[in-house]
């Protein structure tokens, strides 16, 4: 495909084509193409790579507009992917990244990545950035962030500043008058263990210490389904990351109005400007 | 085996994804129509799944995404039911190139089943149409996508007076052209009366929503595909859904 600012093609990646991306490159490179990283957008959930509201279609074609190459990808048994029957998630995964590195390197030549994407894309990426120094950046939709020393406290206000609770206050009380109060607050903040897969607080913190040692940088952004989930308030990230100099290199959103998916386009407007303001740091550096 | 390629003049490429027949030199092409908005996404699975079920059992197949949809070239609001009416055209006779096959048959999913209706003058070699829940006409359908929209603005709590009444207006987080809401309008029952019923089968996953042309073989397969959502969370192919589609799509 191609207007007059890029092209795309499809790449068949690994044994047989097993995986399929959409690579997007400028058609007209800049003088420092070579020196620009080159932006992989995993599968968010089971969406396959055009990305929700063509999400992913919008943010690689308005990266090629600023010289930026990316691939979006079908992980293995997403999209138009084949399963790899046997492994884990976690080893498909692991196998996925090294089918779709050697293909990019095959096509591009040595490169440098930002790897990212929308919930569990993002999640992969922080699971995969630490082992693979190629990695300088990551941008992290809706990562799984884990509490800090205040979330519960701020979730116990929130939820009761809110006065529609009122109305039905009572009749919860009345429910729940077997329950110890503060116990029902017991699982929020907990959201991420519940789920497989998810990185561990070791693992948020490996990859940014990774990102941190490469000179690399990262963007983050929670929205309203972290908000409801496990992120309450600005800079809680950067408390669960602990690292000096976290904002040199981190750049924190909190967007509680956008909902997880950006289901308006206003939304996901805001977003890919945010995006291509963070990338256009790599072509100054 | 499928190849997945550009197509069409270069100011309006489209992306495709063609099934090469397991066996033989097949002789039937399908080009599978998907549905838009919200049901774009949800169907991807189900329409790779049976393109490779149509390939196993000798079919030449072609999937393909619309201008301004999936990895093709465009947005929504750029485009027109006539220019989406011209691409499963443009789809067929790529596929007949790539194929060489004598016979084409077309599957067209809920709104692209009026698309596919009114392709039909322009479509070489056409022997049958199988249409996977269709939706009665094109206002019911934009209707449709209007009150979905409607609760999905309702959620959001902190939008400005501004984001709402856009909101508002946006389908499936799209905004569209009031060319292409006109043409969907004109669109009505009768696209699917110029198609002869002999050459005209439908599936569909609720019993209680009868098809609008009498005379039309219909074909139930109790799936909840819950159209109405407001999400693109796909649902996992059922096999009795994909058996019935099969069997439409392969019976000489």
């Amino acid at each position: 495909m191609s207007d007059h600012a890029l092209t795309e093609e499809p790449l068949h990646i690994g044994e047989g084509g097993r995986l399929l991306g959409i690579l997007t490159l400028p058609a007209a490179p800049p003088g420092n193409a070579r020196e620009l990283p080159v932006f992989v957008f995993l599968s968010a959930g089971l969406l396959h790579r055009v990305g929700p509201r063509r999400l992913y279609v919008h943010l690689a074609r308005e990266l090629a507009r600023m010289g930026f190459s990316s691939l979006r990808v079908d992980l293995a048994g997403v999209g138009d992917s084949s399963p790899r029957p046997g492994l884990t998630n976690e080893q498909s995964i692991t196998a996925d990244y090294g089918e779709i590195v050697s293909a990019l390197e095959s096509r591009l030549g040595p490169l440098s990545l930002v790897l990212g994407g929308l919930c569990s894309a993002a999640d992969h990426a922080i699971k995969l950035a630490p082992a693979d120094r190629r990695v300088i950046g990551m941008l992290l939709l809706d990562m799984v962030c884990f509490s800090d020393d205040r979330f519960v406290v701020r979730a116990f206000i929130a939820r009761y500043l809110k006065p529609a609770r009122y109305s039905a206050w009572l009749m919860r009380r009345i429910k729940a008058v077997s329950i110890p109060f503060l116990d029902r607050f017991k699982g929020v903040g907990q959201f991420s263990l519940r789920l497989s897969n998810v990185p561990t607080r070791e693992q948020i913190r490996a990859a940014f210490e990774a990102i941190h040692e490469r000179d690399g940088r990262v963007l983050s952004v929670f929205t309203q389904y972290a908000l409801h989930n496990y992120y309450n308030r600005p800079g809680q990230l950067a408390r669960v990351v602990g690292i000096d100099g976290y904002r040199r290199f981190c750049t924190e959103l909190y967007w509680p109005e956008a909902e997880h998916s950006y289901d308006l386009d206003a939304h996901q407007r805001r977003l890919i400007e945010e995006v291509k303001t963070w990338a256009a740091g790599y072509s100054h550096s | 085996m499928n190849e997945a390629f550009f197509f069409g003049p270069a100011a309006r490429q489209l992306f495709g994804n063609y099934h090469a027949p397991a066996g033989g030199d097949g002789q039937v092409l399908t080009v599978i129509c998907p549905p838009l908005f919200f049901d774009y996404m949800r169907t991807q699975p189900t329409l790779r799944r049976l393109a490779i079920s149509l390939a196993e059992r000798s079919q030449h197949v072609l999937r393909f995404d619309y201008r301004g949809t999936g990895d093709s070239f465009g947005e929504p609001g750029e485009v027109t039911v006539s220019d989406w009416v011209e691409d499963i055209a443009l789809a067929v006779r790529e596929g007949l190139d790539i194929s060489g096959s004598q016979k084409v048959r077309l599957l067209g999913v809920r709104a692209s089943a009026l698309l596919a209706c009114r392709s039909l003058g322009a479509v070489s070699n056409f022997q049958r149409l199988v249409l996977w829940d269709p939706v009665p006409d094109g206002a019911a359908y934009l209707q449709e996508i209007r009150g979905v929209q409607a609760i999905l603005v309702q959620r959001h709590l902190r939008l400005s007076r501004d984001e709402h009444h856009q909101g508002i207006l946006e389908y499936a987080g799209h905004p569209v052209s009031e060319r292409m809401l006109n043409e969907f309008r004109l669109l009505d029952a009768s696209a699917y009366s110029v198609v002869p019923s002999s050459k005209l089968q439908v599936v569909s996953t609720s019993p209680v929503k009868p098809f609008p042309v009498a005379g039309v073989s219909q074909n139930v397969a109790p799936v909840a595909c819950n159209w109405e959502m407001d999400t693109e969370e796909p649902f996992m192919p059922q096999s009795v859904l994909l058996e019935r589609l099969i069997v439409c799509l392969t019976t000489p």
